[in-house]
């Protein structure tokens, strides 16, 4: 009990508020805006977060991200854009509401069932973190290594991509990691003789470079949105609460399948927003329906892209594995700030972590008044010229990743990544798989080369432990399984031979 | 910027190449079995088989398409990008290096409002918009970065009011 006072009094500081009150008018400008996305909403605000205290720091992320993946919705429901990726899978159905003239309903359902999932997000953190906690103290390196490498392979099996090419960018984020003297020995490894190298490439400039300047870049070769007809709306949350009872097994299950795909390693929003559209529609009494401007995909995919959001926060806190793109940010705003991720921070840091699950719930309930005043301004809000929004953006990533360490070389490699980003992007390789992989990369050698020394050459001690076997079979599999499903699709095709219908 | 697999997958083969042969360079610790070189050596073969698997088009099928939201059946899709404009894209990398070569000469002022100016012809705005966005936005910049985080951000030939 007098943790959770502790936490309340940590949270209830004037710079803690100020900092959540900003940031979230913040991230509901940025998510509203097409072409600017919730992780780049997080990036930008990294070198804010340093002139900050840890729980204002980590409270402003969190704020941030959450009120941009709602704000996503605005725009897919007005314009049919999405603000956000992670609005992306039921832009089409919240469009179709508007144009049968429910705009205030599409709109109402994005704010009330995103502000719940963040919740019910938030309650699957705080019963499984420090659950997973206990359990995580016993792991030794073997453990870490098997974990890790689950992790890398998550994001190849979730990316709405080639596995093939997500392996590929993978592996580019572990090179590009290797990069420096950060490893066991000391030794410096590609840096081509340059200083700067030297310290390696440091991931938040990587990852500005990746998320906010590729999307200028994008924004170059797109034409502009169109502009959005003034208009006046009625009453947002009218009727919300009858389809919170009538949808509520579609809600729980948006919520459920929200932190399974929230906690998995490297998959975040947009996946879940994704698979919950597609869950919905296919245990739906009316599949016929969706398309049509119909709300039941719609409450599921919206309550399902915000509780990823905060499970998200599950592996990140426990591992310091990302679990999706935002908290690949976070986690070095974590270290930064002394919050070194592990399952000590549940048991030594207790209320910091009581702190962190008030300032979710905070920041999902006042995602509803505030998020009700940005629907009403949202046709002002639309109508600022990307002409004026982007070179902004650019100006931000240069001052930004300068601020970082004082050093004007991450500025190159801010634009560096910008352009690895987009080259990989338009063909198909994706760039959360390499993000993951620059997070993670030293971590992955690390428990690696300790974990080989430890066994002394075998290989043995790798499977001999239970958690560690029951990891390693994940892994493997989960490495395998490119391979089986890559058999798995030759098999229609002779099939459709038989039946003689082809394909 | 469009690439076909075959040219991607070639230079992911190059990449592990060098990536492993670079690593096989690298001196081991003496006393050790395991040294610097290990990850660098499995990193590469891995892209290189990587690399081959996707000049080969294995796994193609899997992708998915690009557009996030498709177009309506009455809308008429997106032109496709020549490679003429497909070079626009590269303004923002190239005004965030011009960015750290000229900073310390013109001073933040200067550079700053240069870069938002270029960055928002080439996105079409009119100078009614661009001028004044070029002078304003990097004193708001400024004002937040080095009065408010104090980061020293150079005065240069131009430097701030304040």
């Amino acid at each position: 009990m007098s943790t959770i006072i502790e936490a309340f009094g940590m949270v209830l500081h004037a710079d803690v508020l100020i900092a959540i009150f900003l940031s979230a008018i913040y991230g509901l400008i940025i998510g509203a805006l097409p072409g600017l996305t919730a992780t780049m909403a997080t990036a930008l605000l990294v070198p804010v977060t340093f002139y900050l205290s840890p729980i204002a720091a980590v409270a402003s992320i969190i704020t941030a991200s959450a009120m941009a993946i709602f704000s996503g919705d605005i725009p897919g429901a007005l314009l049919r854009i999405p603000g956000t990726p992670a609005s992306a899978a039921y832009t089409d159905e919240s469009y179709a509401m508007t144009r049968k003239g429910q705009a205030e309903l599409a709109l109402g359902i994005g704010l009330w069932f995103s502000a719940l999932g963040g919740i019910a997000g938030t309650v699957a953190l705080m019963i499984m973190a420090p659950q997973l906690a206990k359990l995580a103290l016993n792991f030794s390196t073997f453990e870490y290594f098997w974990l890790a490498f689950l992790g890398l392979m998550c994001a190849t099996l979730v990316a709405r991509s080639s596995p093939v090419k997500a392996i590929a960018s993978m592996l580019l984020g572990l090179l590009i990691s290797c990069i420096g003297i950060d490893n066991p020995a000391g030794t410096p490894r590609f840096t081509f003789g340059s200083t700067d190298l030297l310290g390696g490439i440091e991931p938040i400039p990587a990852l500005v470079g990746v998320f906010a300047v590729t999307e200028v870049m994008r924004a170059m070769l797109t034409p502009e949105p169109p502009r959005l007809a003034s208009r006046r709306f009625g009453s947002i949350l009218a009727g919300q609460w009858a389809l919170t009872k009538q949808y509520l097994k579609a809600q729980m299950r948006g919520n459920v399948v929200g932190v399974i795909i929230g906690a998995l390693p490297g998959a975040g929003a947009d996946m879940a927003a994704w698979v919950s559209y597609a869950v919905s529609k296919r245990f739906s009494k009316t599949p016929e329906k969706f398309g049509t401007g119909y709300p039941e995909g719609l409450i599921e995919s919206g309550a399902s892209n915000n509780a990823a959001l905060a499970a998200a926060w599950v592996p990140a806190l426990l591992f310091g594995i990302p679990g999706d793109t935002i908290t690949a940010i976070a986690i070095g705003v974590l270290y930064m700030k002394g919050l070194n991720p592990g399952p000590s921070l549940f048991t030594q840091g207790a209320s910091s972590m009581y702190a962190l699950y008030i300032i979710f719930i905070l920041a999902n309930v006042l995602m509803i008044p505030l998020g009700i005043v940005m629907i009403r301004l949202s046709t002002q809000v639309l109508r600022a010229p990307r002409a004026a929004i982007m070179p902004i953006i650019i100006l931000l990533c240069a001052v930004g990743a300068f601020a970082i360490g004082n050093n004007l070389f991450s500025v190159l490699v801010v634009a560096a990544f910008g352009l690895i980003g987009f080259v990989m992007e338009r063909n198909g390789y994706p760039v959360a798989a390499m993000v993951l992989g620059i997070v993670m990369g030293t971590m992955v050698e690390q428990s690696l080369v300790t974990s080989i020394i430890k066994s002394d050459g075998s290989v043995l001690p790798f499977f001999n432990r239970p958690v560690a076997a029951v990891l390693a079979t994940m892994a493997i599999a989960a490495l395998l399984w490119p391979l089986g499903a890559w058999l798995w699709s030759l098999r229609p095709v002779r099939v459709a031979d038989h039946s003689g219908s082809g394909r | 910027m469009q690439l076909s697999d075959r040219v991607t997958g070639s230079f992911l083969v190059v990449l592990g190449g060098a990536c492993a042969y670079g690593g096989w360079l690298l001196p081991p610790v003496p006393g050790q079995e395991i040294g610097p070189d290990v990850f660098p050596l499995v990193i590469g073969v891995g892209l290189v088989i990587c690399g081959i698997m996707i000049a080969f088009g294995i796994g193609h099928a899997f992708e998915e398409q690009e557009e996030l939201v498709a177009p309506l059946p009455g809308e008429k899709p997106p032109p496709p990008i020549t490679w003429g404009r497909g070079l626009t894209a590269l303004i923002p990398a190239g005004l965030l290096v011009f960015y750290v070569y000229a900073v310390d000469r013109l001073g933040f002022w200067l550079t700053a409002g240069l870069i938002t100016l270029a960055a928002a012809l080439a996105l079409g705005a009119r100078l009614r918009l661009a001028i004044p966005l070029a002078i304003l936005t990097p004193m708001i910049v400024d004002l937040i970065f080095s009065k408010l985080l104090r980061v020293p951000l150079p005065p240069g030939l131009l430097p701030m009011p304040w």
